[in-house]
């Protein structure tokens, strides 16, 4: 590959006026329409993107895997010297693989868990006939130790099931790069994995990149991953390409208002804290309907008559620039568009008065103590006669925590700090096995459900994956006044409650009568805080709350969420990874690690000064929507240990970059500090 | 949040923040519905699978509710001068060797079938849908006597555990109902079981205990909707097993008494004669074959089409 195709990108693969339409019993979705944009030699694109915004559908329609509804209606995908849309079936398998090979979401559905990784990437290498079984072994060797993976001699021999989620990962890229393509497509590649992995594999894209003078497609709804990992991007809404350009113009000078107004939407790039988050209005468009002016006029702050009627122009830049909208060009250009960075052009919703000083009283709601939660892994007859001795994990150990009225505590830590396992024990849904819980001064641990029961009308949990929680052949209305016929609430009209509480979400009354599947995320999230809310309860504990949402929606339900605690004095327990986010709407900040509390105290605080390592890896490890911010190194190496062998000292110390033979010898105890806060930690920052 | 925030600015009056469609409306999500139902229906009935099935298993209601009046003759009348005859004008599927009309005794056997299936599966059915919602929900030790009591169950062939009662109790069809209810409860109660215990570590079950539900409420509320669609589609395939059974035991002179006609007694008596008069072996065994056929037909495609994961990619 020349040198100076740094300097003058040449196009790799021309995608131009690519339409794809899916037939559907609805009738035809106009999935993309019009799709053009350059994928230039050498560099990593992104294909950023809410969901429905038809980014996957643009990987798979250049592969020519589309699913069987869908219908290529035109354009041209140039690689080379052939158009990827007209190859037939042969030329194109020949493609895939060698010359432009995929990344997928989930490492643990993408691979075959009954081979071993040696076998998998030997099958990989099937058109190398004149390359002996040694050498390929070697090959994949070879690039498995340059994905980070650590013996990969040895490890080679492994299976899936063997791997962690991040290493799996890894071996999915290695996977990918083994036959040396030009183009390495990767569809959300991180969105399986939890911060610190995230960072890790970004920076391990990267230094691909660079060392195999790749060019790299990655396809996220993620603005933060882009604009750390990415040199262009395309922003795409509703099946078409609304603008496209270099990452700082994108990220610093955003030309169509929807580009703006998601880059204004997310939480990370907010900086001054506030409990109102902004949102874009409305929802994306039905596909299937006829299309005429703008696509996002609808939701467009700046919409004009014109939009509705009359398709924007594609205003161009330079060769990749490019944006659609009447802002720009024409006779409805506006010199002063786009404002500058610092003045928003979104809305945070609904006003409601802005938050009012709330009545933290100092009786708290929900008191943890010293909560100790253990899992069986072994039986005990196996135990004996395997001679094992620890026959539990802790998922949760010695945890204390407390919750006022009106408060907002937020839980964080990756998958596998025991966060969730917490949450319901304290809805007496896990069996504990020491320590206590107090609900208004009440010790509810490990309560039988006879005596439990009416204290869960005052208690409500919201799910992390809202469909998933519902059953699925209740219709809405039947779902969100099931709280009044489990507790025997008799003398209220159901239908009426229904339409209260539908009303106090904001879900229009026609929904009441649909099937859980038939919701989109936001809606059903709704959903969720009305069932919730049904009883009228004082705590709430909401697990992830805003897990698979897009940002233009998230802000929706965290307003909500505010506003209901504003009126109703609620208290919030939120369990969540996503530290952007619970930097907004938290008071209060535990940080959990492999089951223990190891940073408690206010957000603010713990995001200005974190005193334990972890704390401060998880802070610096968020990559921020800002392509002048990007980290030079990752924050934390190594993954979260197993439960099964949690270390003698510290757990957190086979991965902290000051750790001592101490932090390896002694696990470190809760100290609290002058301020208030608590910490477990040897050496604490700046202490 | 709120000084960044001015209308006033950007020129757009407040937008109302649901996020959601206003023009989503009860009567086009009726609609919709209507429509997947109507998907259904068509996918249905252009599965040749579906049609055949759905047309032979009418036929074989039909024919045993309408039997009385669709016989030509009673069924255990004797037209003695007529015996053992082949098909004629008079009798149109022959008689057998007491000269009773072999059609007008298939259309009475088909009663028997019906009745056997019809509460054969229904109250398997429902009882083993009973007992595997509670083996696959209820605790550990309860679902392991439980499986402990399907195997031993399931251990006996039907066929043997049959000739053994009736060594017993002597040859009745109450027997054979008994034996063929009791036989076919496992697979019901598996079935249910195995789909409950995939349920019971769903998300919407453990919301459900966060909000307080009892167990049966969780059961009968949201397990069952969710489990009985399985059990109803392998209901459709259980028909002709059950009505084998009963053909065979009968056949074997173990089921109906004579001179009460049944698919099985009319096969049974063929044989005897089967060098002479082969049609009644024939006769007897052709209704046999297309009840099989139609409801194991019906059962596939309904599974084709409701069962997604077994449905998709056709």
């Amino acid at each position: 590959m020349p040198k100076d195709a740094q300097h003058a990108p040449e196009t790799l693969l021309d995608v131009r006026n690519l339409s794809v339409d899916f037939r559907t019993p609805r009738g035809r979705v106009k999935a993309l329409r019009d799709i053009t944009f350059p994928i230039r030699k050498n560099r990593i694109v992104g294909i950023v993107g809410e969901s429905g915004s038809g980014k996957s559908t643009v990987l798979w329609a250049l592969l020519g895997l589309l699913a069987k509804n869908a219908e290529v209606m035109g354009g041209e995908a140039r690689f080379g010297d052939r158009d990827l849309l007209k190859a037939s079936e042969a030329q194109l398998r020949a493609t895939r693989g060698e010359e432009i090979s995929v990344v997928f979401q989930d490492p643990m559905t993408s691979q075959i868990p009954v081979l071993t990784y040696g076998r998998q990437m030997l099958d990989i290498l099937y058109r190398r006939p004149d390359v002996s079984a040694a050498e390929k072994r070697r090959m994949a060797v070879d690039m498995l130790a340059k994905v980070g993976i650590p013996d990969p001699d040895k490890r080679i021999d492994q299976y899936p099931h063997h791997f962690s989620g991040g290493m799996r990962q890894r071996a999915g890229i290695a996977m990918a790069l083994l036959t040396g393509p030009q183009l390495l497509l990767a569809d959300e590649p991180t969105t399986a994995l939890d911060v610190t992995m995230e960072a890790q594999i970004i920076h391990l894209l990267q230094d691909l990149q660079k060392e195999l003078d790749a060019t790299v497609v990655v396809v996220s709804h993620n603005l933060g991953l882009i604009a750390e990992l990415c040199d262009d991007v395309v922003v795409m809404y509703a099946g078409e390409v609304i603008e496209a350009g270099d990452v700082r113009e994108i990220f610093h000078n955003a030309q169509h208002p929807y580009t703006r107004a998601l880059l204004e939407c997310d939480p990370a790039r907010i900086d001054d804290v506030s409990r109102k988050l902004p949102v874009i209005p409305g929802d994306i468009p039905d596909l299937t309907r006829a299309l005429s002016g703008c696509i996002y006029a609808p939701r467009c702050q700046r919409a004009m008559p014109v939009c509705r009627t009359e398709t924007p122009p594609d205003v161009r830049r330079g060769e990749m620039s490019q944006a659609r909208c009447h802002l720009l060009e024409g006779p409805h250009h506006d010199p002063d568009w786009p404002p500058p960075l610092d003045v928003m052009t979104v809305g945070a919703g609904e006003t409601s008065a802005s938050k009012p000083a709330r009545a933290v009283s100092d009786k708290p709601l929900l008191e943890v103590s010293d909560l100790n939660v253990q899992f069986e892994t072994v039986g005990p007859l196996r135990a004996r006669l395997k001679g094992i001795d620890q026959r539990h994990v802790d998922a949760v150990l010695d945890v204390s925590l407390s919750v006022a009225p009106g408060e907002t505590v937020g839980l964080v830590g990756e998958s596998g700090s025991g966060k969730t396992t917490l949450g319901r024990c304290v809805l007496n849904l896990v069996q504990a096995q020491g320590g206590s819980v107090r609900f208004e001064g009440q010790d509810t641990l490990n309560m039988p459900e006879g005596r439990f029961k009416p204290l869960r009308r005052d208690m409500a949990m919201m799910f992390q994956d809202p469909v998933g929680s519902f059953s699925p052949r209740k219709s809405v209305r039947a779902l969100i006044t099931e709280p009044f016929q489990i507790h025997g609430v008799t003398d209220v009209d159901l239908d009426a409650e229904a339409e209260r509480l539908a009303e106090m979400v904001r879900l229009p009354k026609p929904f009441l009568s649909r099937y859980p599947h038939e919701l989109s995320g936001g809606q059903a999230r709704r959903v969720g805080v009305a069932r919730a809310l049904a009883l009228n309860p004082k705590l709430i504990i909401a697990d992830e709350p805003t897990a698979g949402l897009d940002v233009s929606v998230q802000g929706e339900i965290l307003n909500l969420m505010a506003d209901l605690q504003a009126e109703h004095g609620l208290g919030y327990l939120i369990i969540t990874h996503n530290l952007p986010v619970v930097r907004h709407i938290a008071d209060r900040l535990a940080i959990m690690y492999l089951g223990r509390i190891v940073e408690e105290g206010r957000t603010d605080e713990v995001f200005a000064r974190p005193v334990h390592p972890y704390t401060k890896a998880l802070v610096e490890g968020v990559p921020q929507p800002d392509p002048d911010r990007r980290r030079a190194h990752v924050s934390i190496s190594g993954e979260v240990p197993s439960l099964l062998n949690r270390p003698k000292g510290c757990d957190f110390a086979g991965r902290c970059p000051i750790a001592q033979d101490r932090c390896r010898a002694e696990k470190p105890p809760h100290v609290t500090m002058a301020d208030g806060r608590r910490h477990a930690c040897h050496f604490p920052i700046g202490q | 949040m709120s000084e960044n925030r001015s209308e006033s600015e950007t020129g757009v009056p407040a937008v109302d923040a649901t996020g959601l469609p206003d023009h989503v409306t009860e009567s086009e999500i009726r609609e919709s519905a209507a429509r997947e139902r109507r998907e259904k229906l068509r996918m249905f009935l252009t599965n040749w699978q579906g049609l055949t099935g759905l047309i032979l298993v009418t036929v074989f209601f039909a024919s045993a509710i309408f039997a009385p009046w669709l016989a030509p003759y009673d069924p255990n009348a004797l037209d003695v001068p007529a015996r053992l005859s082949g098909p004629t004008l008079e009798h149109l599927a022959g008689t057998d060797q007491l000269g009773r009309d072999t059609l007008s005794r298939i259309l009475y056997g088909g009663r028997v079938a019906l009745y056997i299936a019809a509460i054969g599966v229904s109250v398997s059915l429902v009882i083993g849908l009973i007992l595997g919602m509670i083996a696959g929900f209820g605790p550990r030790w309860l679902d392991s006597l439980l499986l402990l009591l399907f195997d031993t169950v399931r251990s006996f062939p039907t066929i043997v555990l049959a000739l053994a009662t009736v060594a017993l109790t002597g040859p009745s069809l109450t027997v054979v109902l008994a034996i063929v209810i009791i036989t076919s409860i496992p697979q019901y109660a598996r079935v249910a079981r195995t789909a409950t215990l995939t349920l019971k570590n769903t998300d919407f079950i453990l919301a459900e205990r966060s909000l307080g539900a009892g167990m049966t409420r969780t059961l009968l509320h949201h397990v069952m909707p969710n489990v009985v669609g399985p059990l109803l589609i392998l209901a459709a395939m259980e028909v002709p097993v059950v009505v084998t059974v009963e053909a065979g035991l009968s056949f074997l002179g173990l089921g109906v008494t004579p001179p009460t006609a049944s698919w099985g007694t009319i096969l049974n008596e063929g044989y005897l004669v089967i060098r002479d008069a082969p049609w009644m072996v024939i006769a007897g065994g052709i209704p046999l074959i297309l009840t099989t056929l139609g409801f194991t037909f019906l059962g596939e495609a309904l599974r084709d089409i409701f069962d997604p994961r077994m449905g998709k990619g056709r």
